[in-house]
């Protein structure tokens, strides 16, 4: 090609040309950011100065820490965050146990597995409301089905929402048969992401089935027992929907947890109280997850 | 040799059928029972259905019991069907497109920022929204008890689950496609929704059934920023009908089942691919 | 028509240097491999060429244009990827279309062009099928279906035969020597491996270390290697490097014989015992243990008669020495 031909072809190749673009621009979060920023940020920011008025919603009046005080100086109150804790530990760790041991009960050759997985996943489909209105009526303290079953066989069955040491306990079992269904699922799927290979490798070594459970499925379903705990945990500690459909906190407060004093002290319009609430249940999560997390994320095992 | 092998075998079989029996009858004792007392109760008559009893109906009236649940209270229920409707659907979309292109970005490019940006989408997950100053904020927005505001909330809330199903993902899919759309002549958005996205589809069917049924369950964030009868959620009603049908328990639980058809609709759909989604997703997280 | 041209490139990651001061002239219609082992940057240099990874200094030019910081897209290039790197979700046609449908190209056109692509590389009954059903060499002249489409003037490829087995990837290197006659584009080549790079191409880059050690046609490089690296990396056996007394005796720090121009000798002046033999057919390379030079490899006629365990002598040929000093050859 000519110098001349050159120089003509130049100007247009010059238009058309795009310099450089960035392949991952940022701008792909601006949506999301946005909406995180506006709905959650912002007012989780507010939180920390509301936290310390009393508040109208129209205006409010500094007190200090005035709200956190009489928050732990209420009885009841302590007592919600005790419940909260127990509620959060018992509920995840029930759901571990039960929720491997049903995933690896389904991930052996058992016949029907296809109706059993359904079976125990279907409660998650069922909202909490639906599901507490069945469980109130099932533990009805006298009509109640499963007082009734026992009577049967000779026991007299206790109040299971009425009596005020039981009551946290039976939404607990409650919350644990709703939810068990998608502990399982994810440790279905960290059982089945295991290589064939090391239970082939352990068959030939010779090693039983219960040693494969602990050598094998175990510490490497690990990846799907940390999802499982954080996530379980973290719904734990922020239960709401049960506690309030099935006892409402009561008999008394002897089943209130953090999220339900949040919303009684909302409705008698104890703002500031209420978003004291936010801010101690906001630092009793941080106080347990910051810490399991960076202990249970450091001894990842790589597959 | 052959004869100890078969017997052997045949044991293993016997064995493996007694524990599915087992399996099959604690579940169905344990899963099913609770929902058949539901079923039963819906199909009874208010007197029936007062004794709480675990018996089959006297008088079947299951028809007309979801009849008149729907028409109580002027057809409040259709209102919070639709509502509740157009809340999953509008917030899943949102969900889908807007965690989509974070977990992408995310994964794909490493920078400074991705410290501070994993710390907000774990922040996301743990912090529990704090709920007056919320209220405070969409009053001054004018999106308090409005649906939109409500998508915006749902969007909001549910976002870091998402994007850390995404960015799971994402991993798996191998860089050169980005490089080859590139030198095909894509721009970064044709190159995320003509190559990367349809690419997702098995982490976005867990994505719509996991959060589609969270959203349209919902209850705690309608109580709190959708009060009031104008934009009523099924989930609302559900819980404003405990305290009304105190002695109507077959409506009651002719409600139960009705706001429970959408999401066993979607499970029935997706069942078989919710496993799999999770698995890049959930577990390798 | 395609030159490129390359000046003072670098290469650094933050404070790292991978690759510095690059020149590197390819001409129009060349077949040029880039060949070291892993770790040399000779990805890293093609993926500059492609755009895909920033040029930290120096400058790019393809077909006498400036595409120094240029999209790549834009820069008249087509890269076929070691993965293949195919829309799984996109059909055959698709595939090779894409960028022509992001183009706006209208649909006759298109239709028109993945056609004639498809005839080239006999794709032609495959093209309503997805990726994930096509055999390996298919998928691999879909690939090149795409680059073709785009009309590049310069075609670059990123190890493509890698993934491919050994009979297959005999039968690509052909397929791509014939392409290459047919549509007579510049083609840039990457391979680790030396044998891929002799018989493709018209000349071949040795990369090592970040640096272009060599730059010449298959027998250049053979004939005449300018350093010990690249006298080592071409050539299979590997040439035989000495260093000490022998090189010494022959004014070089190392010396250099390919196993072919040592002889056996009843007179030669080294001796030694062998010690292992691989039997190729029409030759045999025989590993000998001397005491004047360590451990030689020899070449031999298949029908030599020489075992395991045999004395023998040998005789380097004087005329055919490669001598080293400085990591440089001597004239």
């Amino acid at each position: 090609m000519s110098d001349a031909a050159l120089d003509r072809q130049e100007p247009a190749a010059r238009r058309r040309t795009a310099r450089r673009r960035v392949p991952y621009p940022y701008t792909f979060y601006i949506p999301a950011g946005v909406i995180y920023a506006v709905m959650f940020l912002v007012p989780t920011i507010a939180s920390f100065y509301f936290a310390l008025t009393r508040w109208t919603l129209f205006d409010s009046h500094f007190i200090g820490f005035g709200n956190f005080v009489q928050f732990f100086r209420e009885p009841f109150l302590v007592q919600g965050l005790v419940n909260t804790l127990i509620f959060g530990i018992s509920t995840s760790a029930l759901k571990v146990v039960l929720g491997l041991a049903l995933a690896v009960l389904l991930t052996s050759r058992i016949p029907a597995r296809g109706y059993l997985r359904a079976v125990i996943f279907f409660p998650v489909l069922v909202s909490f409301i639906g599901v507490g209105i069945i469980f109130v009526s099932l533990m009805h303290p006298t009509r109640g089905a499963i007082n009734v079953t026992l009577e049967t066989i000779g026991i007299d069955g206790p109040g299971w929402l009425t009596t005020p040491w039981l009551a946290l306990y039976s939404v607990i079992i409650v919350d644990v048969w709703k939810g068990v269904g998608i502990a399982t699922v994810i440790f279905i799927a960290g059982i089945a992401s295991i290589p064939s290979d090391y239970y082939e490798a352990a068959r030939i070594d010779g090693a039983t089935k219960a040693q494969q459970f602990w050598r094998i499925t175990l510490p490497l379903s690990r990846p799907a027992t940390v999802t499982v705990i954080t996530l379980s945990l973290i719904g734990g500690l922020r239960t709401f929907d049960l506690i309030w459909t099935m006892t409402g906190g009561g008999p008394g407060f002897s089943s209130d947890v953090v999220a339900s004093i949040i919303y009684k002290q909302y409705q008698s319009g104890f703002y500031g109280l209420s978003t004291a609430g936010n801010v101690v249940l906001f630092l009793l999560i941080a106080l347990v997850m910051v810490p399991l997390t960076t202990w249970m994320n450091r001894r990842e095992i790589d597959i | 040799m052959s004869q100890t092998h078969t017997t052997f075998r045949a044991a293993e079989a016997r064995r493996r059928w007694i524990g599915g029996a087992v399996a099959i009858l604690v579940t169905g004792v344990v899963f099913v029972l609770p929902f058949l007392f539901a079923l039963l109760q819906a199909s009874k008559t208010q007197a029936d259905a007062s004794t709480l009893s675990f018996s089959w109906p006297t008088e079947w009236q299951l028809w007309s019991n979801l009849v008149a649940v729907i028409q109580v209270r002027d057809y409040q229920l259709l209102l919070a069907f639709f509502n509740s409707t157009v809340i999953t659907v509008a917030s899943v979309t949102g969900l889908v497109v807007f965690a989509s292109m974070v977990g992408y970005i995310l994964q794909r490019r490493q920078s400074r920022w991705n410290g501070l940006i994993n710390f907000l989408v774990l922040a996301g997950l743990m912090i529990p929204p704090a709920v007056v100053p919320t209220i405070w904020l969409l009053q001054q927005l004018e999106l308090f008890k409005t649906l939109h505001g409500m998508v915006l909330i749902e969007i909001a809330y549910n976002l870091s689950f998402s994007i850390l199903l995404y960015r799971a993902f994402v991993a798996t899919i191998p860089r050169e496609l980005d490089e080859a759309a590139r030198m095909d002549g894509a721009k970064p958005w044709q190159t995320f929704f003509r190559v990367i996205f349809p690419l997702l589809k098995p982490v976005t069917v867990t994505n719509i059934v996991v959060q589609s049924i969270a959203i349209f369950n919902d209850f705690v964030n309608p109580l709190y920023y959708l009060p009031g009868k104008d934009n009523v959620t099924v989930q609302l009603t559900l819980y404003n009908f405990q305290s009304q049908f105190e002695t109507q328990y077959n409506l009651l639980f002719s409600n139960v089942l009705l706001v429970t058809i959408p999401p066993l609709i979607v499970f029935v759909f997706f069942n078989r691919q919710i496993v799999a989604g999770m698995t890049a997703g959930a577990v390798k997280g | 028509m395609a030159d490129v041209t390359i000046r003072n490139l670098s290469k650094h990651y933050g404070a790292v240097e991978v690759m510095s001061d690059i020149d590197l002239d390819i001409r129009s219609g060349e077949f040029v491999v880039f060949v070291g082992p892993s770790g040399c940057g000779k990805s890293t240099l093609l993926r500059m060429i492609s755009g895909l990874e920033e040029e930290s200094g120096g400058s790019i030019e393809i077909d006498g244009r400036d595409v120094t910081g240029v999209e790549p897209s834009e820069r008249g290039v087509a890269m076929v990827f070691q993965s293949y790197a195919l829309y799984p979700h996109l059909t055959v046609a698709e595939n090779i279309g894409f960028s022509l449908s992001l183009a706006r190209v209208p649909k006759d056109e298109m239709r028109r062009k993945i056609e004639e692509a498809a005839n080239i590389l006999q794709l032609g009954p495959l093209l309503e099928r997805k990726p994930k059903h096509l055999s390996g060499g298919q998928r691999q002249r879909v690939a090149i279906g795409r680059a073709i489409v785009r009309d590049p003037k310069v075609f670059l490829f990123d190890e493509p035969l890698s993934n491919l087995d050994a009979a297959l990837r005999t039968q690509m290197r052909l397929e791509l020597g014939e392409l290459h006659q047919r549509l007579n584009t510049t083609m840039i080549y990457v391979t680790h491996d030396q044998v891929e790079a002799m018989t493709m191409a018209d000349r071949i880059v040795v990369l090592n270390g970040g640096r272009i050690e060599q730059v010449g046609t298959p027998t250049e490089l053979y004939r005449a290697p300018r350093s010990p690296f690249v006298a080592g990396f071409i050539g299979s056996p590997k040439m035989n490097l000495f260093e000490g007394p022998v090189a010494e005796a022959e004014g070089a720090e190392v010396l250099g014989l390919r196993p072919e121009h040592i002889v056996v000798d009843a007179t030669g002046p080294w001796s030694g015992d062998v010690r292992l033999i691989e039997h190729l057919g029409a030759e045999a390379i025989a590993h000998v243990d001397t005491p004047e030079a360590g451990r030689v490899i020899i070449r031999l006629d298949g029908e030599a008669e020489v075992r395991t365990g045999d004395h023998v002598r040998l005789t380097p040929r004087p005329d055919r020495m490669h001598r080293f000093r400085a990591g440089q050859r001597l004239a």
